[in-house]
């Protein structure tokens, strides 16, 4: 018989319950111009190197204070003189989850911001330059472009890479839709509108003759010829807009005896604008931490039709008692 | 990463000496330096050397809500006194002082680019290093000499992918 103690000392530890240190997490853009999202299949891909995810997986490195939340309300239907409770049935669904970024990039940023999130284009003449045409031969990770234009970049420097704005409504953003455009006329005929917004950013790895290297791939793949690429100086988000982004992502908890716990939201949506956390680091040093909350919205289960908000998944270690 | 966080941390303070107080300096295996040395980089010495700062890098830090990509480490910097010979030892306590403020002055601005001295030239590792505001020991006095310890923590991220 095993027992569970607040001391250990002396004590069995119920072996069954998973132990894990921390949380991963990884998001992919939701295509809003298509049909749902197809949740993740853990059966097939659910033991993936977690520094290494499938495609099209972006990690967003480790989180804490992960809490989910499910908000469902299950009642009793009523039948008979005098009523008894024959069935339940669940009249309303709802579920959240909260985390906090222990990274801070562009993606967590947007993540945590919600809203449509900016990049700060850098002007011409000011380690900017005007938009880069891209040649033939891009990967997801080298731009391929003239030996002069490649000279522009340099290591270290972020950058935005994606279609000039020609009047286009709608979903706009390559790889994810990062804003909406209602009315053409407000953008007053910008040309680099989609590359201020565009979540299709990267850093440069290191510029070798005509090629641009990235530390990691973009979220849209292999850009077309039609794309172009601008240095970027920063990044920006704000409280208000009426755009909310939206995402699938997938929580892994790492087990330390091999089990793997899986959370997959197949869409999320925040449900705040962007605050911050601190944690203090040492002496008067303090991590700024982005927190997050995203409110899970429906997809239908391909399986049997039905509406669902999240998945958890369990994959035990081997030999673990079941 | 971890040597090349200490190694940049242990030169922009040896350089910024060398501006801030150009006669600060010591004379280690023929050569005359801006007085500030690695403990572990030099010869063994029984005593701690004087007038000199001594750094001495102490616990290799690990916080599990950081990303697992930060170094963090714990560096003590050592010093003492006893003085000059021309006042006889009796201005040791003012000499003791002008080392703290020293010390304040190239512990600042608390970062410095982050470098990798393996090779020559030595190139930018293209992150910084940065440390905590210095917390200063009570002096100690050990029959003539006056001691003192000032504590920093430094730190600095690793980043993967950019060479």
């Amino acid at each position: 018989m095993s027992t569970t103690t607040n001391d250990l000392t002396g004590s069995a530890v119920n072996a069954s319950a998973p132990i894990t240190r921390r949380v991963r997490a990884y998001f992919s853009p939701v295509d809003r111009t298509s049909p749902a999202p197809v949740p993740f299949d853990t059966a097939q891909s659910g033991r993936f190197d977690l520094e290494s995810p499938p495609a099209p997986w972006v990690d967003l490195g480790w989180v804490d204070n992960f809490t989910r939340k499910s908000t469902s309300e299950i009642g009793p239907l009523a039948a008979g003189a005098p009523a008894m409770s024959v069935v339940q049935v669940r009249h309303k669904v709802d579920a959240w989850v909260s985390l906090r970024f222990l990274h801070w990039g562009k993606l967590q940023m947007a993540l945590a911001a919600g809203s449509d999130h900016w990049n700060l284009i850098a002007p011409p003449g000011q380690s900017g330059t005007n938009a880069v045409s891209l040649a033939t031969g891009s990967t997801a990770t080298a731009l391929m472009m003239s030996v002069t234009d490649a000279a522009e970049f340099s290591r270290g420097q972020a950058i935005a890479v994606d279609v000039d704005y020609s009047g286009q409504t709608g979903y706009v953003g390559s790889g994810a839709s990062s804003a909406y455009v209602g009315d053409a006329r407000a953008l007053q005929g910008d040309l680099n509108y989609v590359r201020r917004v565009t979540l299709n950013v990267a850093q440069v790895a290191a510029v070798n003759g005509n090629c641009v290297h990235l530390t990691a791939p973009l979220v849209a793949g292999a850009p077309s010829t039609a794309m172009r690429v601008q240095p970027v100086n920063g990044f920006m988000d704000r409280e208000g807009g009426t755009f909310f982004q939206e995402w699938s992502a997938l929580f892994v908890m790492q087990g330390e005896e091999g089990e793997r716990i899986l959370y997959n939201y197949p869409r999320l949506q925040a449900m705040k604008g962007g605050q911050e956390a601190t944690q203090p680091v040492a002496g008067t040093l303090k991590m700024i931490c982005l927190t997050a909350e995203f409110r899970a919205l429906p997809v239908r289960d391909g399986r049997d039709g039905q509406p669902t908000l999240c998945y958890r998944s369990f994959l035990p270690g081997t030999g673990m008692p079941l | 990463m971890m040597v090349d966080t200490k190694d940049a941390f242990y030169v922009a303070l040896r350089d910024r000496l060398r501006t801030v107080n150009p006669e600060r300096k010591m004379l280690v295996r023929g050569a005359l330096r801006p007085a500030i040395l690695v403990e572990d980089a030099e010869p063994v010495s029984e005593k701690m050397p004087r007038d000199v700062y001594v750094l001495r890098w102490t616990e290799l830090g690990s916080d599990p809500s950081l990303p697992e990509t930060m170094a963090i480490t714990r560096c003590e910097i050592h010093y003492c006194t006893v003085g000059t010979e021309d006042a006889c030892g009796l201005d040791r306590g003012k000499v003791l002082a002008a080392m703290d403020a020293d010390l304040r002055e190239i512990l600042k601005p608390p970062s410095t680019p982050g470098m990798n001295y393996s090779s020559t030239p030595a190139t930018a590792t293209g992150v910084t290093v940065f440390w905590t505001e210095p917390l200063f020991s009570p002096t100690k006095t050990t029959r003539d000499s006056l001691e003192r310890v000032a504590s920093v923590t430094v730190l600095a991220r690793c980043v993967e992918g950019v060479q």
